[in-house]
């Protein structure tokens, strides 16, 4: 108890609410609950893991050519976004552990700053995905009408209708211009190739060994012939959990910020002191809890197929 | 530690400011962060969620009164079934004893004046009101007709009923849940009275303990679930969906993974409750405390590893099955423990059969029955002949209303005097406590018979050879209801004229007798210093039966 | 009652000491992203790729939990909760899995 600027809360016990006996038990009683939330935030996400873990063990080939097409870039780049961000969450307690207002209001104004960083890369990633066709919701995609200047039959996808195991140059032709592809209602698209799939029955060819899980050969293929549309589909649901896992988590951090806001206005205010800053470490296990969320979900979306566009 | 007796002279003489007399104004109610006062706001929401369930029971019965297809269509019984479930299990059974009783009792037994974290309380509260007036707003809507279960992709692509909503309703009162399990492991941790260690705690508070855990490990899971139905729902595409190569038996493993847990939030609660009327009522320290404070958690735990026995015929692999299977055996093990020892505390006791021990009595039989049938549905080979049958729903209304209603009548009779400062009429306490047990076993055990006969459950109709048990069930349901009914009557009566209950009318040694009845609003005029074992009757404990009965007669007439 | 840990965090962590978890954090984003492109799927056994970024991933995590989140300083019921937690998703995980796994194939065939 020093010459801070807090010092005139510090007779009354700030913050000690009426149940309570003394800070420590309240301390103890917070931080606690804190934890049991953020394990119930953890059981909430593992739902979706959970889902993410069936769907990626059984349709492997098509989530990492989906994934390819997720930007590495930004992604990694938002995991460092985040880290900082931790960082100066962290800083912001530890400041606030030592009474120092100042220190404490400028950490917070970069955590909530790199913490806005990260949601405007998202907005830029969802954008991209708009504008390419891969927003499973049929009607949220960007819409190119029928017209529009391809001289491909509307309904079948020629990429697709290739024979299966098309040359990687083939491949590559073709997606060059799939942005002429139509979509008059906004429909989720995929124009990218079949790469992985490629790749994966070459190898089989080549050692005899079945590559495809068995749940690949009933999802790709209708009679033994492979059926764009049901690939198509099988693309279409790892967006879909991309969307919903990035989603929540997003929405995590919107809240994350509202949460800094409140800090922010109260740490200026100087509510904080060494003696009383539990608010402040509450706020902080909140947001390196999502920061958590993040550095799993970075590897499971954005490079679990890399090394597939990287070798052959 | 002696003003067991005394008390009940100063209740006469000089009536002291408690925790229903403190504040009289709505807001005083609606913005209180008193944990009695908002015990007492569920008591009332969740009674008329059990009503309205009620009548949805009624409408059911009614129909299956006789086998053809006449009061209701069918399309109007799947949702009249549907209603009845949701309303019963998310807005009654799981939020009726912690909510209600655990809210009241678990601070004053621990001897807290408060949960520590009164405002998440009162948000609670809050979810359970918004998510109870979303589930309703989409019944008048039209409602749904998917099932409790929302099975996909029925519920996803198919059903024209307001899925959605009702899914948002169950997601938002699934927090007020979670909420509340947090406050109480809180609270549990950090706000004991000194001495309250954790072996002198009462079983409920145990009870409470573990249900909490399932709350909180569980209920995100079927929030996120229930998102992603809402979500599939909403955007016409999903990972449910088979056609494009998803999967509705995850659903059900992801659903199953929070409800069958969610069965033991609504049976635990009352296990805790069975375990303070049987102790006490029979004047007799509980046999085997750690047994069955253990067997609390050991439930909570594996309670988790058993979800497949939903899923034996859905298509999960019978490997899974064969596994599910023999965990299903093993959770009830715990569960056998604490009928063993409740009956172990009943023998040489001093039984007192009042109307909360009434209930009692009626727990261990009904709970053994429904357990025992939760065992046959759990043999893997066995279950392809009764699942999706009455004997299903026979065995699981067995548990939950034999079991966890039954409790929660008893636990609301025990501690009403606590709750109001009244005594209710003993007299038709106890004729409506054999209502309910004479009726529940005429609703019930027939459709076991029905179950084991072939009667699907969800449908309207029925053979005609299969009549007279529905005939039997009906009028059981008949006399349930009465019985139900009548406390509504006598608990309201006794409000007003209602004898004066002393502080301890039954002579306990619990902390929440030793406080006033009603307590003020901090629980304790002194805060309590814990010298005692649970459980603990003796003289040294003030609680000399005859001498206090003789001064009982002599103070309050 | 309840034990209390009686020093506050102020004596353990310094800003030389987040720096460093910060960088550990950098450098493991970093490893994860370089070890992503090589085929390790291919060289050494399938899922050899995936397996090796949710140990990144795990390991940062864990220094987060750690320092950032002071885990390591706090009571015992903290570590057990954070523990339990990631108990309880891998019955969900395991036991969802055991089904997945064991369809149509296996030791009993359909
Ligand atoms: C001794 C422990 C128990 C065992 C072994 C057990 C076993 C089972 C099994 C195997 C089923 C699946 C039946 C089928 O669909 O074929 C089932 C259903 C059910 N059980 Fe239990 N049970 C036990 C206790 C409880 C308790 C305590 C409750 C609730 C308080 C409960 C509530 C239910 C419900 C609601 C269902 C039906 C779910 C549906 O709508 O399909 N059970 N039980
Ligand atoms: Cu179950």
């Amino acid at each position: 108890m020093s010459a801070h600027a807090s010092d005139k809360f510090v007779y009354h016990e700030p913050g000690l609410q009426h149940q309570f006996d003394d800070m420590k038990q309240q301390e103890e009683s917070v931080s606690i609950g804190m934890w049991m939330f953020l394990v119930q935030e953890i059981m909430f996400f593992g739902g979706l893991f959970t889902a993410y873990l069936v769907f990626r063990s059984r349709y492997p080939l098509a989530f990492a050519e989906a994934s390819n097409h997720l930007d590495a870039f930004w992604g990694g780049l938002n995991t460092l976004v985040l880290i900082v961000s931790s960082l100066t969450m962290a800083l912001t307690v530890y400041y606030a552990q030592r009474g120092n207002r100042n220190m404490q209001v400028i950490m917070i104004l970069l955590t909530m700053f790199f913490g806005t960083v990260f949601l405007g890369v998202k907005v830029i990633e969802y954008t991209d995905k708009y504008n390419s066709g891969l927003v499973p919701v049929t009607g949220w995609n960007k819409k190119i009408p029928e017209t529009a200047g391809t001289e491909h039959a509307a309904s079948k996808d020629p990429t697709f209708a290739l024979p299966l195991i098309e040359t990687r140059a083939e491949a590559a032709s073709a997606a060059d211009d799939h942005k002429k592809h139509p979509n008059p209602k906004g429909e989720f698209q995929w124009n990218y190739g079949t790469h992985v799939v490629d790749y994966g029955l070459s190898k089989e060819k080549e050692t005899g060994k079945p590559y495809l899980t068995a749940s690949e050969r009933i999802g790709y293929f209708s009679n033994g012939v492979f059926d764009p549309d049901k690939y198509r589909d099988k693309i279409r649901m790892f967006y879909y959990i991309y969307f919903v896992m990035t989603g929540l988590h997003a929405l995590h951090m919107i809240v994350g910020l509202g949460l800094m806001s409140w800090l922010l206005w109260t740490a200026w205010r100087g509510y904080y002191s060494a003696e009383y800053y539990a608010p402040v470490e509450m706020s902080g296990l909140y947001w390196h809890f999502v920061d958590i969320v993040w550095i799993f979900l970075f590897p499971l979306l954005y490079l679990l197929g890399r090394h597939f566009l990287a070798g052959h | 530690m002696q003003d067991a007796g005394l008390t009940n002279e100063e209740i006469e003489e000089k009536p002291k400011l408690n925790y229903l007399t403190n504040g009289s104004t709505l807001k005083s109610w609606l913005l209180t962060k008193d944990h009695k006062r908002i015990a007492l706001m569920y008591l009332v929401s969740v009674s008329a969620f059990f009503f309205v369930g009620g009548l949805y029971a009624a409408t059911i019965r009614l129909e299956l009164l006789t086998p053809a297809t006449d009061l209701l269509e069918s399309g109007t019984y799947n949702k009249a079934f549907t209603q009845h479930g949701i309303l019963m299990i998310f807005f009654f059974l799981i939020p009726s004893i912690p909510a209600i009783l655990g809210n009241f009792l678990l601070p004053i037994m621990i001897g807290a004046k408060d949960l520590a974290l009164p405002r998440i309380n009162l948000l609670s509260l809050y979810f359970y009101w918004i998510g109870g007036a979303l589930t309703i707003f989409a019944l008048l809507q039209g409602g749904v007709d998917t099932g409790w279960t929302f099975y996909t992709p029925y519920s996803t692509t198919f059903s024209n009923t307001f899925v959605m909503a009702v899914g948002l309703g169950i997601f938002i009162n699934g927090f007020s849940s979670i909420l509340t399990g947090l406050n109480f492991i809180v609270t549990i941790h950090t706000m004991r009275a000194p001495g309250m260690t954790w072996f002198r705690l009462p079983l409920f508070v145990w009870a409470n303990y573990a249900t909490s855990l399932v709350m909180i490990l569980g209920t995100p899971v079927v929030a996120i679930t229930v998102l992603l139905l809402a979500i599939e729902r909403f955007a016409r595409v999903g990972i449910f969906d088979p056609a494009i190569g998803g999967d509705p038996i995850l659903f059900q493993h992801l659903f199953w993974f929070y409800s069958h847990p969610a069965v033991y939030i609504m049976i635990l609660p009352g296990m805790g409750v069975i375990s303070e009327l049987i102790s006490n009522f029979s004047r007799k320290k509980i046999f085997g405390y750690e047994f069955i404070a253990f067997s609390s958690i050991a439930i909570a735990v594996f309670g988790f590893l058993v979800w497949g026995h939903h899923m034996f015929v859905s298509g999960q692999s019978i490997y899974a099955g064969l596994v599910f299977s023999f965990l299903t055996m093993v959770v009830a093990v715990p569960s056998a423990i604490k009928m063993f020892n409740w009956t172990a505390t009943l023998y040489k006791g001093s039984i007192d059969f009042s109307t909360p021990m009434l209930y009692a009595i009626g727990f261990l039989g009904l709970f053994l029955i429904g357990g025992l049938t939760g065992l046959f549905l759990g043999s893997i080979g066995l279950t392809v002949h009764l699942t999706d049958t009455y004997f299903v729903v026979a065995h699981f209304h067995y548990v939950m209303v034999g079991g966890q209603v039954i409790a929660y009548l008893g636990g609301i009779h025990y501690w009403w005097p606590k709750m109001t400062g009244r005594m209710y009429s003993e007299f038709w306490g106890k004729i409506s406590a054999m209502l309910v047990f004479i009726g529940f076993n005429l609703t019930f055990f027939p459709q076991f018979i029905l179950g084991y006969q072939g009667m699907p459950r969800r449908y309207a109709s029925y053979p005609e050879e299969l009549q007279v048990l529905n005939i039997f069930s009906t009028a059981g349901a008949s006399v349930l209801g009465v019985g139900l009914l009548m406390p509504v009557v006598y608990l309201a009566h006794s409000l007003i004229y209602g004898k004066k209950a002393g502080d301890n009318p039954w002579l306990l040694p619990g902390l929440e007798w030793r406080t006033a009845s009603p307590p003020p609003t901090e629980n304790f005029e002194k805060m309590p210093v814990v010298t005692w074992e649970a459980y603990e009757f003796g003289e040294e404990n003030g609680l000399d039966v005859e001498e206090a009965r003789r001064r009982d007669l002599a103070t309050v007439r | 009652m309840a034990e209390h840990h009686e020093e506050h965090q102020h004596e353990h962590m310094n800003i030389p000491k987040y720096v460093g978890i910060f960088v550990i954090l950098v450098a493991g984003t970093i490893l994860t992203y370089v070890t992503a492109q090589w085929d390790l799927d291919g060289t050494l056994f399938a899922g050899a790729n995936t397996l090796l970024a949710l140990l990144i991933a795990f390991t940062k995590m864990t220094f987060v939990m750690l320092f950032f989140m002071h885990v390591y300083w706090s009571p015992k019921l903290i570590w057990l909760s954070a523990v339990a937690s990631f108990f309880w998703l891998a019955i969900m995980f395991a036991y969802t899995m055991q089904d997945y796994l064991t369809r149509g194939s296996g030791v009993f065939t359909t």
